[in-house]
């Protein structure tokens, strides 16, 4: 992680080179279009918010970014290399390291463990070493994995398990996870979710102090205080396309913007 | 705690080892077939361990003993080579089997390895030139190891000591490796592990090579031990057993499929090739999912926490609500 947060620790704004470009972006469900013709821009070192109502495809869309799912039609561009056909592992190698919505960890393994594991792509193994090694991991990638869990608040939880855990440090463990895969492109799923004020403060604030040491961040969150207050600039969602795009100040005015928010809370009070 | 772990394993390989000296023949020959095995069992974890349900081992021992017997008996190839060569075949089988099932999960996996079961049956039953069919295979030559024949029960019981051993320590070292890790993670949430960069395919194919490779391992001791084989005996109700003691044994733990595979074929010793045998195996099963759903190797935890629990409730015998 070390490595590349120093070779970019050049100030951002500046540089607005182009990271992540979609381009018509689509994905079908039978005759649902989840997400539909989406141009998604993300360019070096911003904070950026995917919002939406529920089931406004944000989550289809991290699915897409990441591989998991294949694009019915579109492309998307990650340092300008088309990555829209890639499996998940390789999407990760080059850089793109996502979260889940739904709390995923390797729940019977240590917080520690868990890390490594996400060190996966930087270790160096090999059957071999596997055999003949008398140690199940080097001690420089216990080092980094204790250095991740320090930076992410978590460093007296690295001998519990992860099911043993509050959730909101589970939800901050999957971060903590993705950071050891080293990424350049970390897309959130709803890090703040069923957290308390305090609890997302602190996550937030761990999200600018990623972004600050050269990730670039997408976020997708419920929670508007923790995504007006975080990210420069969001992206609006709805029935899988782009409703708005704009800085927070001018989202929160849009009218547009309310009233796929206010019809969703009608639709949800009708039941 | 570690101390005493080694302590016991050294104790009982050391009464392994006396088995030829203290017991007769029939000990010698009833451990040599636990011993088998357990190699069997052991080499179907890590693919448990990846979540892959395989229901087909007994094939791979069937291809292993199936070459190892045939290159034996007419090539008189000696038995280091011929096992290698037996594993590394039934590697290569397993490869062709599990590269296309690979995509397939849980019991669309299952179906496709229970399926094999029948097909590598059919073969060994069918492609009588070679197998002699259902005549079964006999004339097999006695492991001829190194250029030395093992004439005596008692030698053949060393090797199949030696190979379990050896099996067991290259599985073990391979589990507590990262390799391991990784392993237990797809088990856990393939989706987080791919998520983190693991090539899940390429690993769950590795681990189900490896089950392949030592299977073909047991199948060629079995064959040169046996010196005969028989079509159906590896079937689908070997292949089951194999499962079953990795289930009674316990799935949490390296000793599992060792102490479940020991415990079961000692105990279903006397019914050995009979009608009883299935159903001893399904009691044995149902038993494990009723009451140690963890397997045999939680027990003496489990005896702990009832003890610790008794002796609680005496020195405090105010009921709670
Ligand atoms: N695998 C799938 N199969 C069928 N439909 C799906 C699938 N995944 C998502 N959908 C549908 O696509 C639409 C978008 O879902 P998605 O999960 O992307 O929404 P979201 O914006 O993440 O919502 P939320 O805020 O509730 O998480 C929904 O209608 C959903 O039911
Ligand atoms: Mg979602």
């Amino acid at each position: 992680m070390e490595e590349r947060i120093r070779s970019q620790s050049e100030p951002r704004g500046v540089s607005s080179a182009l990271l992540l470009e979609t381009h018509g972006l689509t994905r079908h469900f039978g005759g649902l279009a989840a997400v539909n013709r989406v141009d998604l821009r993300v360019a070096e070192g911003e904070i950026v918010g995917l919002i939406g109502p529920n089931g406004a495809g944000k989550t289809t869309c991290f699915n897409l970014l990441s591989g998991f799912i294949r694009p019915t039609a579109g492309t998307i561009r990650f340092h300008g290399e088309d990555i829209s056909r890639l499996r998940p592992h390789q999407v990760v190698k080059r850089g793109l390291v996502r979260t889940f919505q739904l709390t995923t960890l390797f729940q019977e393994l240590t917080g520690l463990e868990n890390v490594l594991l996400g060190l996966h792509l930087h270790s160096r193994r090999s059957l071999g070493r596997a055999l003949f090694s008398r140690r199940r991991f080097p001690p420089d990638e216990v080092a980094r994995s204790r250095e991740v869990l320090e930076f992410t608040g978590l460093a007296s939880q690295a001998d519990q398990l992860a099911r043993n855990l509050p959730h909101g440090h589970q939800r901050v463990l999957g971060i903590a996870m993705a950071l050891a895969a080293r990424p350049r492109l970390l897309l959130l799923d709803e890090p703040v979710t069923g957290m308390n004020l305090d609890e997302s403060g602190r996550v937030m604030a761990l999200v600018k102090t990623i972004r600050d040491r050269g990730v670039t961040v997408l976020l997708v969150e419920h929670n508007m205080k923790a995504v007006m207050g975080t990210c420069e600039r969001i992206v609006v969602l709805n029935f899988g396309q782009t409703l708005a795009e704009g800085s927070p100040a001018e989202v929160s005015t849009n009218a547009k913007v309310i009233e796929a928010y206010l019809g969703a809370g009608l639709a949800h009070a009708r039941g | 705690m570690r101390r005493l772990r080694v302590g016991v394993l050294i104790v009982l390989v050391l009464l392994m080892l006396l088995v030829p000296q203290l017991g007769g023949d029939y000990y010698v020959h009833v451990f040599a077939l636990v011993f088998t095995n357990v190699i069997l069992a052991a080499s179907l974890r890590p693919s448990l361990t990846c979540g892959q349900l395989n229901i087909g081992h007994s094939a791979f021992m069937s291809v292993g003993a199936y070459a190892s017997a045939l290159l034996a008996k007419n090539l008189a190839v000696s038995f280091e080579v011929s096992m290698l060569c037996g594993a590394l075949l039934a590697a290569v089988v397993g490869l062709v089997i599990g590269y296309p099932s690979l995509r397939l999960r849980g019991v669309y996996f299952a179906m496709v390895t229970v399926a094999f079961v029948e097909v590598i049956r059919l073969i060994a039953q069918l492609w009588v030139p070679l197998t002699r069919g259902m005549s079964g295979l006999s004339g097999i030559p006695k492991p001829n190891l190194l250029g030395v024949t093992l004439v005596t029960k008692a030698s053949q019981y060393y090797l199949a000591l030696f190979l379990m051993l050896l099996t067991l320590l290259i599985l073990w070292k391979l589990e507590s490796s990262r390799l391991g890790l990784i392993w237990k993670s797809i088990g856990m949430a393939d989706n987080l592990a791919q998520s983190l960069g693991v090539n899940i395919a390429n690993h769950k194919l590795l681990a189900f090579l490896l089950g392949c490779f030592f299977a073909g391992v047991a199948g060629a001791f079995y064959a040169h031990f046996i010196r005969f084989l028989f079509p159906p005996e590896f079937g689908f109700l070997m292949a089951t057993n194999i499962l079953v003691y990795n289930y009674v044994g316990g799935r949490g733990h390296f000793a599992g499929p060792i102490v479940g595979a020991a415990f079961l074929s000692l105990l279903s010793e006397p019914f050995r090739g009979s009608a009883y045998e299935t159903i001893f195996f399904s009691i044995a099963m149902l038993l494990t999912i009723l009451f140690l759903p963890g397997g045999l190797i939680t027990l003496p935890g489990k005896l702990a926490e009832l003890r610790g629990w008794k002796s609680a409730s005496a020195h405090s015998p105010s009921p709670a609500a």
